[in-house]
């Protein structure tokens, strides 16, 4: 994996009022940095244009690298940056195994080969048997799990999760969250988290503070992830 | 600033079907309404002896009818949603839907003529010998008309209704509203009609045109001397007098300033209420306990039943003679003696305008403008008389004139923008992260729309195709006008019929008019249960 790297990333507002930046910051394979700050501040924009959704209310300049590759040039499909919302986000006329097999990308040849990569992954995930259910009769971990997994399984090169926690009930976000930071620690995926909960921020991980009015950023962790304000 | 990679194809695709349908319009139009652009004109035609209680009838029975569909759908939605009663609805929405409003429009004349079922049901309760005197169809000042439309246009507002409650979750606000203490009716007056009448906008819109300019069913149920504006109209465009096409085609510019006046009124009064209700006064009202909500709500639907009842006896009917309220015999010989033909040629007409039109619907709302789009709705807001004669002198241009192909692009003038119509409200609020997350698993975005978007939106494609289709079998003036009279469909044909006195023949025709969009509904319902059989997620 490598490392994404943001740079001189500044918002502006239609009107020409500067929300955000310039701002530079690097997240290395493995990492989770976490973005907070108050709504409105531009956090969701800042995903909006690393994934590449059509933002009408903001001007956004700065560039997006994933190692040698500028990626905020491509369009999305081609980036390869995967996404979590809040919501699940399951495709809700497919099973749970095709939601996966929609993911997976198509290298893994034949019917049979892609169904076995796919089980696997469930019974990786403690969702062995899962692979015919209707997404809509899964409980909310369950169906987490699965968006999870849905997302991992296309092999992204980072990934951004925009509150991905918060719909969830405490215990189970506990759960979630370990699940999550587990996979990516394995797989060495740069990870950008948005979020409201302090307690979400992992163990000794990076934070970019954002502020109104210009966005001051700050920086907190053990790491020194280089960031210029 | 970011640059968004458009694909060339479909964003060309998207502007196909303004190519295809709209823009030869305008020359067609202009060369129609040319004469009307004289102060002559208008001088003869306000002047015309006719004119001013042919515009009051107009009036009357187009901000009637409107007026009286919204409320009474509001009212049964009330009443009924959420509930089984609102069940009860949605399940007999589909049947009254696919109804024509010609073939209603026939069924409602044989109740209420004089010789007709209420006559007869009266003349056994009073010993009548002899059909009564009264004029209950074609009243000079539009009641029947007025009632007929208000009635039809009802069911289709309900089902905007549905649409739009089945994509939110209102019932929970309901709930919620509820345990803060308001009683039904004060939910929906003070959080719900506010949410869901804007988006009605359009819809109503589109029901105030067509009763403003409405000609087949004014013809069957509308005054006579003078007929409504929209009828007098037609009769002067098909004049072969210069003079009076001009006055024709002045009479056609009216009904459109009609239709500009009475929107700009209609948003003027709702701005109002806006204004009025601003503030909640937190003031709880005792909600009304109301026993029979349900009996109520669901007498929506008794003139329809009649009305296909009655269709159904007159198609079967042996000898019927005046008063006995049923016939005297049944035989199937008006069926086997009908026509079919005129079935056959609406059903595939149907069928290739549909194909046409999906694939330019869908291209459009997904690649076509979303701010500029309001235009597209033109042919709903027009009288379709203009278009239908501009229609024809385009095809007249380009020697495609009484062929298959300029039919089905007459049609298409209609069907693309109601099926744009049924689909824009979910597909706008399709939630776009599921297209995101499908581009960010790897995928392009067409490829997305085929596999993710459009299964998701299954509902209402089929749905809207369904529309299309029953829009394309009602058309009146464009099959006749551009098809040259050489296509007979069951819509020509049950208009032509309703003049002549052969009730079983008109009947026959009628169901058969009513047969096809009914088989259209109920494939798209039957389609979306199958295909959701599976998956909680799409129900």
């Amino acid at each position: 994996m490598t490392t994404l790297s943001i740079r001189d990333l500044k918002l502006t507002k239609l009107n020409g009022a500067p929300l955000l930046g310039p701002l530079s910051f690097d997240i290395a394979p493995g990492e989770v940095m976490t973005l907070m700050g108050v709504s409105g501040v531009g956090k969701s924009t800042v995903l909006n244009w690393l994934i590449g959704a059509s933002q009408p209310m903001f001007m956004v300049e700065g560039e997006a690298w994933l190692g040698n590759l500028r990626v905020d040039v491509l369009p999305t499909e081609q980036r390869r940056i995967g996404i979590l919302f809040q919501d699940d986000l399951l495709f809700p006329h497919f099973n749970v195994g095709d939601n996966l097999a929609y993911a997976l990308p198509a290298d893994t040849k034949g019917s049979k080969a892609r169904q076995r990569a796919i089980k696997e992954v469930l019974t990786s995930a403690g969702l062995s048997d899962f692979y015919d259910r209707d997404p809509a009769t899964l409980s909310g971990g369950q169906r987490a799990r699965v968006s999870l997994l849905r997302a991992l399984i296309a092999e992204p090169q980072a990934l951004l999760m925009d509150e991905p926690f918060s719909k969830l009930d405490s215990t189970l976000r506990q759960q979630f969250r370990s699940f999550v930071y587990e996979r990516i620690d394995e797989r060495k995926i740069p990870t950008l988290l948005v979020t409201h909960d302090a307690e979400d921020i992992p163990h000794g991980g990076n934070v970019l503070e954002l502020h109104e009015g210009g966005g001051v950023a700050k920086i907190k962790g053990t790491e020194g992830a280089s960031l210029t304000c | 600033m970011l640059k968004r990679t458009l694909p060339s194809l479909p964003a060309c695709l998207a502007m196909l079907g303004i190519a295809l349908t709209l823009a030869p319009l305008i020359p067609g139009l202009l060369w129609v309404l040319a004469p009307a652009l004289n102060v002559d004109t208008w001088q003869a035609l306000v002047q015309d002896n006719q004119f001013a209680s042919a515009l009051l009838s107009t009036l009357g029975s187009a901000v009637g009818s409107t007026l009286l569909a919204l409320v009474c759908a509001s009212l049964v939605t009330v009443m009924l949603y959420p509930g089984r009663g609102w069940l009860l609805v949605q399940r007999q929405l589909p049947v009254f839907l696919a109804f024509p409003h010609i073939a209603f429009a026939i069924g409602i004349a044989f109740l209420i003529a004089p010789s007709g079922w209420l006559a007869r049901g009266l003349a056994n309760l009073l010993e009548w010998s002899s059909p009564p005197q009264w004029i209950s169809i074609r009243d000079p000042y539009a009641i029947s008309l007025t009632l007929t439309m208000a009635i039809k246009e009802t069911w289709f507002l309900l089902w905007i209704m549905a649409t739009l409650l089945g994509e939110q979750a209102i019932s929970r606000q309901i709930t919620l509203a509820n345990s803060l203490g308001y009683s039904r009716a004060q939910v929906w007056v003070s959080a719900l009609f506010p949410q869901l009448l804007p988006r009605m906008g359009w819809p109503l819109v589109a029901v105030l045109a067509y009763s403003l300019s409405v000609v087949d069913m004014a013809v069957i149920l509308g005054p006579s001397t003078p007929p409504t504006l929209a009828v007098l109209s037609w009769q002067w465009l098909t004049d072969p007098n210069e003079m009076t096409q001009a006055k024709g085609a002045a009479a056609a510019l009216c009904l459109m300033l009609l239709l500009g006046l009475l929107i700009l009124a209609g948003r003027g009064i709702w701005w109002g209420i806006k204004t009025l209700y601003k503030n909640p006064s937190g003031v709880r009202q005792r909600g009304l306990a109301f026993k029979s909500r349900r009996l109520f709500g669901l007498s929506v639907f008794v003139p329809g039943w009649l009305s296909l009842a009655i269709l159904l006896l007159w198609s079967v009917a042996g000898g019927w003679f005046f008063p006995r309220l049923f016939p005297a015999s049944l035989s199937l010989k008006s069926f086997s003696n009908a026509d079919f033909e005129p079935m056959f040629t609406a059903l595939w007409l149907g069928a290739a305008t549909v194909m046409i039109a999906l694939p330019l619907t869908l291209a459009w709302l997904e690649w076509g403008s979303r701010k500029h789009h309001g235009w597209l709705y033109a042919p709903l807001i027009l009288p379709s008389l203009p278009i239908a004669a501009a229609q024809y002198h385009v095809l007249l241009a380009i020697n495609l004139d009484s062929t298959a192909v300029g039919v089905i692009w007459s049609h298409l003038t209609w069907t693309f923008p109601y099926m744009l119509l049924v689909l824009v409200g979910p597909y706008y609020s399709f939630d776009t992260r599921y297209l995101c997350t499908a581009q960010a698993l790897g995928h392009s975005r067409f490829s997305a729309c085929l596999s993710i978007k459009w299964p998701m939106l299954i509902r209402p494609i089929l749905a809207a195709m369904a529309v299309g289709f029953a829009v394309s079998v009602a058309q009146y003036l464009p099959t006749l006008f551009s098809g040259g009279g050489r296509f007979a469909t069951v819509t020509t044909e049950a208009v032509a019929l309703s003049a002549g006195g052969n009730r079983r023949v008109l009947a026959v025709q009628s169901l058969l008019q009513t047969a096809l969009p009914l088989c259209a509904f109920m494939l798209a319902i039957g389609l979306t249960a199958w295909y959701a059989r599976n998956r909680q997620g799409l129900k």
